[in-house]
């Protein structure tokens, strides 16, 4: 079987249960996705929950840095058909449970997922990979935890200050 | 038209012609055209200018698309080149694909490889140790393989003059088993580092934990300096290639030094098919190539021939120039061509924890990478029930975690505001395996590569010796750990495949005797006097050190008997 053939099938077999359903005449994605197919809806989702992981404050939260296209992303490139299948799956059953413009009851929601395996499995790709993004963003490394190309001299005993 | 022929055949002759623009065809071509020879460098992929040809080297992390992950579909179509600890956003342009060069693995095998002007020098982890007698002398100790036709004496000078020209970064120790050199200032030891080398000094005087020798310019000297190279910045992002020149690779030292005299002659894009051997003259009079733009098959001559073309493409060019002569592949008498491949055993590591000198971090980025443990095991005699032993890497580092539990502006916070965690410490073994006839290339006799070269056949193993030396690794660096007070002890033993360590060698291995090996102690070839092989395939045995500057070496030295002999016309 080609390789197209095989994310075809992947998708009519996951899409069955998915985003695909019923999002599929309301404009897709914002971004050029290979594999998933998210709506203009789901991904408004998935950025109110980004928000909600890593909120507005005096400093940017998850949706102005774009955590959730981020996520996105790494999960259609850099993640396995299997995870992929666990974050549709999931976020199909999750996003029918969650009410984001309750941010605090959103918050109870997410943190008692414990026994929900597949929501589980959806969030826990989508925490790790907004974390990733939001660590490795152009705002967090420029301005917060600052990463330097060029870190001056190794010194190998610095006194912790206290 | 004869005359049109003899014209194009002059067009195409040299003086010399190295095979290989790595580490050590960077080296010959230096050190040939230095001497005043028009020399041709054959590179079988593309140019790589030093600077201009670094397209990811000032990247920030978030410029990468994924952040530097290699995404699932790349890693998937290749299983090989995924495994290698650099292939990643920043430097998979460097790394050769799966696909592009199909080796048929009767064992499993990690060929690990570089197809640019540069090879792998770009890449490797320049780890620069000298070897010493206690390594030259081991197959005649220890009664394996064959007895190296040199000893450190011969190689020493050698060692020194690459020395100073790459620039390598140390300090003097003054361990009989890991000589001294030329160095620039050595990187430190940071402070955890320090105190495990003074806790296994205490109970264990023979083991000793140095910085580990490199080869970065710590501090330039004027030599380096008219190389084009400034002082290392300490980025430590050197696969993607050091726009500072801070780290030796032939891109940035010994090719545009070669190119200054205007002797080189650089073709890339050039895969050599064979060596041409000359039965009348008793000679090999040039190199057949095949262009990997037009696929046409051209001959090059010339009167002197290095092959750098890294070990096993070393073995597979010369097991494919077969004549009358040489049916089984040049200079291959003795039937051993190909035969006692070997590498070193990395299949073994170990981490810990340190909770002590929490009063203290280390800050910026060592380009040495930490310490390092010469072997000591059966060292002045066999005292074990495994043959030789290994060295092994040693490093501490302390970094600011984030706490990632909750979400929501707490969890915010936390990213935020990293916290120096405890200590992590790890080690990582760099075992000495032993050459047997068995551990070989070979060439398939019906499947070919896209240039009509038949696919090399890879079975090189593990063997028993490397079991107990992993046991042994593991037990030491147990008690050791242990003993400095190191917590959360934990040995990796995970299995990986040989090749991996990217310290394949042998195959064309140097000897005494022109029955049992391939080259004499010159890296010549018994029976065909002006090839040169100064790579890893003329390794008789492998040691624990990282082998590239013993390359180094070996080209300039070869070289300078090359020419020598050249002027006796005895080549």
């Amino acid at each position: 079987m080609n390789r197209r053939t095989a994310i075809k099938q992947f998708f009519i077999i996951a899409g069955g249960l998915t985003i695909l359903s019923s999002c599929l005449n309301d404009g897709g994605a914002s971004i050029v996705l290979n594999k998933l197919k998210i709506s203009a809806e789901d991904e408004q989702f998935l950025g109110d929950l980004a928000n909600i992981l890593i909120p507005k404050s005096d400093t940017p939260g998850g949706k102005d840095l774009n955590l959730h296209l981020f996520v996105i992303k790494m999960v259609d490139d850099c993640e396995s058909p299997e995870n992929q299948a666990k974050f549709v799956a999931g976020f199909n059953k999750l996003r029918k449970q969650l009410n984001l413009a309750n941010s605090k009851e959103t918050e109870a929601a997410l943190a008692g997922l414990k026994d929900k395996t597949d929501e589980k499995a959806f969030f826990d790709i989508f925490k790790s990979r907004a974390v990733q993004g939001y660590m490795n963003s152009e705002y967090v490394m420029k301005n917060k935890v600052i990463y330097k190309l060029i870190p001056g001299p190794y010194n190998g005993a610095v006194k912790v200050k206290a | 038209m004869a005359n049109l022929n003899i014209d194009s055949e002059k067009n195409r002759t040299y003086d010399a012609i190295v095979i290989g623009s790595g580490i050590s065809g960077g080296w010959s071509a230096k050190e040939l055209c230095e001497k005043g020879l028009k020399t041709l460098v054959l590179e079988r992929g593309r140019d790589v200018q030093h600077i201009k040809d670094y397209p990811t080297t000032n990247m920030m992390p978030w410029e990468f698309e994924h952040r530097n992950e290699m995404p699932f579909k790349v890693k998937e179509e290749n299983p090989i080149v995924s495994k290698c600890y650099a292939f990643h956003e920043d430097a998979a342009h460097f790394f050769v694909k799966d696909k592009e060069h199909p080796y048929i693995q009767e064992k499993p095998f990690d060929w690990i490889r570089g197809y640019q002007v540069g090879g792998k020098s770009l890449l490797w982890a320049r780890q620069t140790q000298r070897w010493s007698d206690f390594d030259f002398e081991g197959p005649a100790r220890d009664g394996f393989a064959v007895d190296w036709p040199i000893r450190y004496a011969d190689l020493a000078p050698w060692y020194a003059y690459v020395e100073k020209f790459a620039g390598i970064a140390g300090n003097h120790d003054g361990l009989p088993e890991l000589p001294d050199g030329e160095f620039l200032p050595g990187y430190p030891l940071n402070i955890v580092e320090k105190y495990f080398k003074e806790s296994v000094q205490k109970k264990f005087p023979e083991r000793k934990v140095i910085s580990a020798r490199c080869a970065h310019l710590s501090k330039p000297n004027q030599i380096h300096i008219e190389q084009g190279r400034v002082q290392c910045q300490n980025r430590v992002l050197c696969q993607r290639g050091c726009p500072f020149g801070g780290y030796f690779s032939s891109n940035a030292t010994t090719i545009p030094w070669a190119a200054k005299t205007g002797n080189m002659t650089l073709r890339p894009f050039s895969v050599v098919h064979s060596i041409l051997y000359d039965e009348q003259k008793g000679k090999a009079v040039g190199v057949r190539v095949i262009d990997t733009n037009t696929k046409e098959e051209i001959d090059f001559y010339a009167k002197l021939i290095f092959v750098n073309a890294a070990a096993i493409n070393t073995n597979l060019i010369l097991l494919n120039s077969k004549s009358n002569r040489f049916p089984n592949g040049l200079g291959n008498d003795s039937g051993v061509l190909g035969k006692y491949v070997a590498f070193h055993n990395y299949s073994a590591r170990i981490y810990a924890e340190y909770e002590g000198l929490l009063d203290f971090t280390a800050e910026g980025r060592n380009p040495a990478g930490g310490g390092y443990i010469p072997r000591f095991r059966n060292l002045h005699k066999q005292e074990t029930d495994f043959l030789r032993g290994y060295a092994a890497g040693f490093g501490a580092s302390r970094s600011k975690e984030s706490d990632r539990s909750g979400l929501g502006l707490d969890l915010k916070n936390n990213l935020l505001n990293p916290k120096l965690g405890v200590w992590q410490v790890g080690s990582h073994m760099m075992g000495e395996t032993i050459p047997k006839e068995s551990g070989m290339v070979s060439l398939d006799s019906s499947k070919k590569d896209d240039w009509g070269i038949p696919l090399l056949k890879i079975a090189v193993d593990y063997d028993e010796n490397d079991e107990k030396m992993k046991k042994d690794y593991i037990a030491v660096m147990t008690e050791m750990f242990t003993d400095a007070g190191f917590t959360n002890i934990r040995p990796d033993t995970h299995w990986q495949a040989p090749g991996l360590d990217i310290h394949e060698m042998g195959g064309a291995r140097m000897g005494h005797d022109p029955k049992t090996s391939v080259l004499n102690k010159w890296n010549q070839m018994h029976a065909v006097k002006n090839v040169f092989v100064t790579d890893g395939a003329s390794m008789t045995s492998t040691s624990t050190q990282n082998p590239s500057l013993t390359y180094m070496a070996f080209s300039a030295r070869s070289v300078d008997y090359a020419i020598s002999e050249m002027k006796k016309g005895n080549i």
